[in-house]
């Protein structure tokens, strides 16, 4: 059977080449209309999926550089890693770039994750945008988690003996999953042979295949537009005038990512943000109190100290557990729940949701701090000051951003931001346990609500109007 | 088929034994246990609890046969009647084997019996076993009954004796006359620790020359020849009735203890009222205090680092002494060889000999050994060479410039050591490489103490062998400091030609943009 003939395209070159054999042109042309909305609304919002975009290209790239001299091995992985920094000729400025890097991917991600999250774009038709979104949410986790073990240091070893250990938490499948994770019942160098492999080669496979859906859709669909605005906005070219502020954003993010990295190679020194590679990890040794996961993970790790060892016929780490991956699958299924905002119609408890969700993390990411327990050295801060402090902390924090919803942005519905605060007052200021503050705090707000659609829904209705 | 019978028979048998034992009571301990033994065991006290606690009984019940019928038979015979003195046998904490030993011994039994016993004469624990009583829990923890010597011993009699032998009475004296004169005690103790076919049955390793080394030891001749029974002999330093080895923690001998123990003599003054030393003087007693303080005092005592010296390494223990002037320097070189040697290699020992002074002590001091400071070299007032050349060796331009060199010397390595150390941490935090800097602070470190040492010869050349590699580790240091500085500038060069580079594209762009969105 004889090929298809190549049908003669009008043009010449390389397009015109391409065009022939795979129909390039259709790309080009959707590319060429594509536009931005532009309108009154704040427009920064759409940069922070392209940044988390630019910081993960660079982690594969320096990912790529680091794995030139990087071998894992019980005499190897910190060997190489010490090598790489004070021998390999920029070996330091890559593992610099590398950490600080997946630092600011996180952090890009989640006021990326956020954004999306108050201007309510996961609306229809974006379902699938938001659920690919959290899951490479997910991903990065798991790329911070599997990625901190590899130098083999100390402070490493532990973190990961003590990340490890809470999977064992999960109901039924727990002990299943830590051997799983760990390669035996330990943390040892089969543990990071397997975190070496899902770092380096199936992390980064599946996180391609996420980024692609989430860009194909992405452009299939468009910006999102704000709410109830859709009519009224204007359009911005797509290529290239929102690529090129796209890409000087970009060249901004790379000179702050490598000026961090050769000012403070070593990191922020605040406790999860720094990766001084201290000692070679000995699994012989008894772990030292304090060891604390990445600034990311500090919220599961305090909520998990707050529980009681027995909780309703749970084991405390168990409900915890439990309650965090409740609240991710809420997350997740927020485009369904939000049946307000499927109907562009306002929907404030949402909103009031994702506050409520920076108030509830914000907390015990500060706790897990120990800000303002006065511990240091072998002296262990005191619990009580530590809510506290923090508890003074969140009312600031929550004062600028209830002012600024309230005035700015005419929020009135509160009801799950205030149960959040008034969870933080109950446990720093009165001294109740935090699980006994939140259960009274969850009381009042279901009375609340209870209250209110039976006065005749004011509360569920709501009124989000802009001044 | 017989076999196949037979099979059914053993069956048969073996069924029925293994269904007869259930029915079968199993044999209860108690059961064995005369009815007069359980009447003490179950006694109740006047509050109508029970005399034994739980811990005691259950003691008493883990006890092997043999052990309880020990315990029958002297409540057979009588020589235990009373609760209470079931309780305090059962409450020492002895090992089955020991408490077989302690049941058949009728002095103890007898003596812990308050139904024969007045409070003289009664042994008891606790608090109120101080004083008059003897205390039970200290003879059980002696050397001599864990070894299987009891009473009889030391006192005469035997363990079988169901009274008191006359021999116990000829023997012992009454107390005060035994306290007034004190020479027996040695010779006592040497019946035994004298004899080394004796002592081989239950020490071969033990030495038994402690008597013979005791009559030369001041102690010794103060007592056996000037007849002064406040001169220390044998139960003042290892006590009577509780001694233990010295390498038990509780031993009146043991390093951490020693001081207290030389202490409770050489620390009285009223004690030592009327010592004098050689040349006359009144005994001094802060020697204790002095130690206390001491850098010896404070590893032994306070560290409990058992590498130093307790007053006995210096002294000796049985044939004690006062180290004399010559000796002394041989005393300390026992632990601080190389400073010994490096001294006799100095000009000063001749100086020292004709003047009469103890080598290490004229400078260090004896009991009050001080932690050291470079300082002490230092040339001028306070400063321990110039002091003592102000007054004895004032004409010698040499050695002031020599105290000079060497306190500049160790001065300048020592701050260096501590500015290398600020450094390492100042460059690690800025992510450069310190490995070269770590390997030169642990050699200079070396230098450092090597150079301190080696002052006790007294001469640049000798001490410069140390302190010149010393010297060449900081030159070295400082240039791998330069280095790294030189690289951290570079980098900071770098970044700003990057960000400069960066920023012109980033420039191009956005002029690029306003080009589009002008058009």
């Amino acid at each position: 059977m004889n090929p298809e003939p190549v049908q003669e395209s009008k043009r010449g070159g390389l397009l015109g080449w391409m065009d022939q054999r795979y129909g390039v042109r259709g790309l080009f042309e959707f590319l060429s209309h594509k536009t931005v909305p532009v309108g009154p609304h704040s427009m920064i919002w759409y940069y922070l999926g392209g940044t988390t975009l630019f910081f993960f290209i660079v982690q594969i790239l320096s990912g790529l550089l680091l794995l030139l001299y990087y071998q894992p091995g019980e005499d190897t992985s910190y060997e190489t890693i010490r090598f790489i920094t004070t021998k390999v000729p920029f070996g330091w400025l890559m593992r610099s770039v590398h950490c600080w890097s997946a630092h600011l991917m996180i952090i890009s991600l989640i006021v990326h994750m956020f954004s999306t999250m108050m201007l309510k774009a996961y609306r229809p038709p974006r379902e699938l945008t938001w659920v690919s979104g959290f899951v490479l949410f997910a991903l990065a986790l798991a790329f911070g988690f599997s990625g901190y073990l590899l130098p083999w240091n100390e402070l490493a070893f532990f973190a990961t003996v003590v990340g490890t250990e809470s999977v064992k938490a999960t109901p039924v499948l727990g002990h299943w999953l830590l051997e799983i994770m760990r390669g035996g019942t330990d943390v040892t160098i089969h543990t990071l042979y397997r975190f070496f492999a899902l770092h380096v080669v199936a992390l980064p496979m599946i996180v391609f295949a996420f980024i692609g859906l989430h860009l194909v859709v992405i452009q299939r669909q468009g910006m999102a537009t704000p709410m109830r605005k859709a009519k009224r906005l204007g359009a911005m070219p797509f290529f290239p005038n929102f690529l090129l502020r796209d890409l000087i954003l970009w060249l901004l993010c790379l000179v702050g990512l490598l000026s961090l990295a050769v000012f403070w190679p070593y990191g922020s020194g605040i406790p999860g943000l720094e990766w001084e590679l201290g000692q070679k990890a000995n699994p012989l040794m008894p772990a030292y109190p304090g060891i604390k996961p990445e600034w990311y993970f500090l919220w599961i790790y305090q909520l998990l100290k707050e529980f009681p060892p027995h909780f309703f016929g749970l084991e405390g780490p168990q409900a915890a557990i439990l309650l965090v991956g409740f609240l991710l699958i809420i997350w997740a299924l927020v485009p369904w729940l939000d049946r307000k905002a499927r109907h562009d119609e306002r929907s404030p408890a949402f909103s009031d949701l994702g506050i409520s969700a920076i108030v509830f993390i914000a907390y015990l990411t500060l706790k897990a701090w120990d800000i303002g327990g006065g511990g240091h050295g072998s002296v262990l801060p005191d619990p009580g000051a530590v809510a506290r402090v923090c508890a003074y902390w969140m009312l600031g924090l929550a004062g600028i951003i209830f002012g600024l919803r309230f005035f700015l942005y005419g929020h009135r519905w509160y009801w799950l931001s205030g149960a959040a605060m008034l969870q933080v007052v109950l446990h720093g200021v009165v001294g109740l346990s935090y699980i006994n503050a939140g259960f009274i705090a969850l009381g009042l707000l279901a009375a609340g609500v209870a209250l209110s659609i039976m006065r005749g829904g004011s509360a569920a209705r709501g009124s989000e109007v802009r001044p | 088929m017989r076999e196949h019978q037979t099979n059914i028979a053993l069956g048969i048998v073996f069924g029925f034994c293994a269904l007869s034992s259930l029915f079968v009571p199993p044999v209860a301990a108690q059961d064995e246990i005369p009815a007069e033994v359980l009447e003490l065991l179950d006694a109740t006290g006047e509050d109508g609890a029970p005399v034994l606690s739980q811990d005691q009984r259950n003691f008493f019940d883990a006890l092997p046969k043999h052990a309880k019928g020990l315990l029958a038979d002297a409540v057979d015979l009588e020589f235990i009647s009373n609760a209470e003195q079931v309780r305090l046998l059962l409450s020492v904490g002895l090992t089955a084997q020991e408490m077989e030993l302690l049941l058949q011994d009728n002095c103890i039994l007898c003596h812990t019996n308050p139904d024969y016993q007045d409070e003289a004469t009664l042994f008891t624990t606790g608090p109120e076993a101080f004083g008059e009583h003897l205390d039970l829990q200290e003879l059980v923890s002696d050397v001599h009954f864990r070894r299987g010597l009891s009473c009889s011993g030391c006192h005469g009699g035997t363990p079988d004796d169901e009274d008191m032998a006359d021999e116990i009475y000829e023997r012992w004296p009454d107390r005060d006359e035994r306290a007034a004169n004190r020479r027996w005690v040695p010779e006592f103790c040497g019946r035994c620790h004298s004899d080394p076919g004796f002592m081989r049955r239950f020490n071969p390793s033990l030495a038994t020359d402690q008597v013979a080394k005791y009559a030369t030891s001041r102690h010794g001749v103060r007592l056996l020849q000037e007849g002064d029974s406040l001169a220390a002999e044998c139960t003042s330093c290892h006590g009577n009735h509780g001694i233990r080895r010295a390498s038990s923690r509780k031993a009146t001998t043991h390093p951490t203890n020693v001081p207290a123990t030389c202490g409770r003599c050489h620390s009285d003054p009223e004690h030592m009222a009327g010592y004098k030393t050689r040349d006359g003087e009144p005994l001094p007693t802060n020697q204790l205090e002095q130690y206390r303080k001491s850098v010896h005092g404070i590893a032994l005592l306070e560290n409990d680092d058992l590498g130093a010296p307790a007053c006995n390494d210096c002294h000796g223990n049985h044939a004690a002494m006062p180290p004399e002037v010559a000796s002394v320097s041989q005393i300390c070189r026992t632990c601080h060889a190389a400073n010994g040697r490096l001294f006799d290699g100095s000009a000063h020992r001749q100086a020292f000999a004709t003047n009469g002074w103890p080598e290490c002590g004229k400078c260090h001091g004896k009991h009050d050994v001080v932690k050291l400071t470079d300082d002490m070299l230092r040339n001028e007032a306070g400063g321990m060479c110039y002091d003592c050349h102000a007054v004895y060796s004032t004409q010698n331009p040499e050695c002031q410039a020599t105290a000079t060199y060497f306190h500049g010397t160790i001065t300048h390595l020592a701050e260096s050591r501590h500015e290398l150390e600020e450094q390492v941490e100042v460059l690690a935090a800025k992510g450069l490489d310190v490995d070269g800097l770590t390997e030169n602070l642990s050699s200079l470190e070396d230098a450092l103490r090597s150079s301190r040492s080696r002052i006790h010869s007294f001469d640049r050349s000798d001490f410069d062998q140390a302190a010149q590699p010393g010297i060449e580790t900081v030159h070295v240091a400082e240039s791998i400091i330069a280095g790294a500085e030189r690289e951290h500038r570079s980098r900071q060069r770098g970044l700003g030609i990057a960000i400069g580079f960066v920023g012109l594209v980033a420039l191009a762009l956005v002029l690029r943009l306003r080009m589009i969105e002008s058009a």
